[in-house]
């Protein structure tokens, strides 16, 4: 195998790891963003905080929210709204800063934090 | 968790390790249905004083012995080694009675615990939950794992099934009983080939006639059922919520692509990766 060509192999080895450690991250967060509450489970996404922020504006303590099952799960407003801005920027800051380490390794070797080699 | 030992893979140890992952990750008390082989070859391999400070209760309970040996499958360790195995499944579906708890999460031993997702189940509102959803961790592979068959209804896992003592789950697992009691006669009608006894399809269709012959209408657990398989390999132990595991390639065989997997729990099917790595699992626990 010619050198080039040998590059161009260990290249595309490092494209499928790397594109499937962002697939893995992404699975990571999503389930930092599933919320389970009082019997039910909410993804957290901005439709969902934008919402619960318009009941929060409308001055509403308690609300029916339904959950991802379309059940009906009574929640405290304020806290709610809380909880689930705090676990989003959590989970989206985490996401950031593992996507940019990714982003920025340049070898199997450390895409996968592997130091002995 | 169920754990019945076969000639080769040591399923009790398995248990073991999950059990100590789960007390991390979860700190939920767990109940074992194992057997006195089992129970006996964990005794010896790990301790008596060991085993009692891990499991909450232990449930011994006699094996079907002519079930033992017709019910063989084959079990792979990559592309390496492939051998054909008893496989012990039948006491499943007597999950609803054996459990001393009202809430419960029926687990594989192989599913590797390596999150605390599982507590998002406690006080749902569903009275039964169970994946047909999953997803591989290589997901550059697409594998055809949706239908009991290609003519046949949508297959639930059973590899993590949540319950409440209700009446709902009460008449699921009854249902269950019954579809194992006349299992090739659910062959027949929901038409797939093979002849070894699967939880997956004994409570696809339990679950498919108790919703009314609707397909995928019980509720999903609330994460998705990630799997690797049993040509994947487990490379190492990196911490109690991470392992890096070796995936077979898509396009080549033998072949394989690294990954760190974690902060989600694991579906694991090479049972042999498993028990190698096991020592290296318990020194993080």
């Amino acid at each position: 195998m010619s050198e080039k060509l040998s590059k161009a192999m260990e290249f595309a080895n490092y494209r499928s790891t790397l594109n499937n450690q962002r697939a893995i991250l992404k699975a990571r967060v999503e389930s930092l963003l599933s919320y389970s509450i009082a019997g039910g489970t909410f993804t957290i996404d901005p439709g969902l905080i934008s919402f619960v922020k318009t009941l929060s504006d409308s001055g509403l303590e308690t609300t029916v929210l339904l959950d991802i099952y379309k059940n009906p799960i009574q929640v405290d407003v304020s806290e709610f709204l809380d909880e689930i801005l705090s676990r989003y920027t959590e989970a989206t800051n985490d996401y950031y800063a593992e996507y940019s380490k990714l982003s920025a390794a340049r070898s199997v070797q450390k895409l996968l934090d592997i130091d002995d080699v | 968790m169920f754990a019945h030992n076969n000639s080769e893979i040591d399923y009790f140890r398995m248990a073991y390790v999950n059990t100590k992952l789960i007390k991390e990750h979860l700190g939920v008390p767990v109940c074992l249905v194992t057997d006195a082989h089992s129970l006996e070859y964990g005794e010896s391999s790990i301790s008596v004083t060991d085993i009692e400070n891990t499991f909450d209760k232990i449930i011994v309970k006699d094996k079907d012995v002519e079930f033992k040996h017709r019910n063989s499958k084959i079990y792979r360790d990559t592309i390496h080694k492939q051998k054909s195995l008893s496989f012990y499944n039948l006491n499943r579906a007597d999950a609803y009675e054996i459990s001393p708890y009202d809430e419960t999460i029926l687990l594989d031993a192989d599913y590797l615990i390596l999150s605390d997702s599982l507590n998002q189940c406690w006080q749902s509102k569903n009275p039964l939950m169970m994946n047909y959803h999953w997803q591989d961790i290589n997901f550059n592979r697409k594998f055809e794992l949706d239908r009991l068959s290609s003519a046949s209804i949508a297959q639930y896992w059973a590899t993590v099934v949540y319950f409440k003592k209700c009446d709902y789950a009460e008449h699921f697992f009854t249902m269950c009983k019954h579809v194992r009691a006349n299992y090739s006669y659910y062959k027949n009608l929901y038409k797939w080939a093979g002849s070894i006894m699967r939880n997956d399809f004994v409570f696809s269709i339990a679950g498919h006639i108790l919703s009314g012959l609707r397909d995928r209408a019980i509720d999903q657990l609330p994460f998705t059922l990630y799997k690797s398989f049993d040509f994947d390999d487990i490379d190492s132990v990196l911490g109690k919520n991470s392992v890096r595991m070796l995936l077979e390639k898509h396009d080549c065989h033998g072949e394989y692509l690294l990954a760190e997997w974690r902060d989600l729990d694991l579906h694991i099917m090479n049972k042999w990766a498993l028990n190698r790595v096991s020592n290296d699992m318990l020194e993080f626990l």
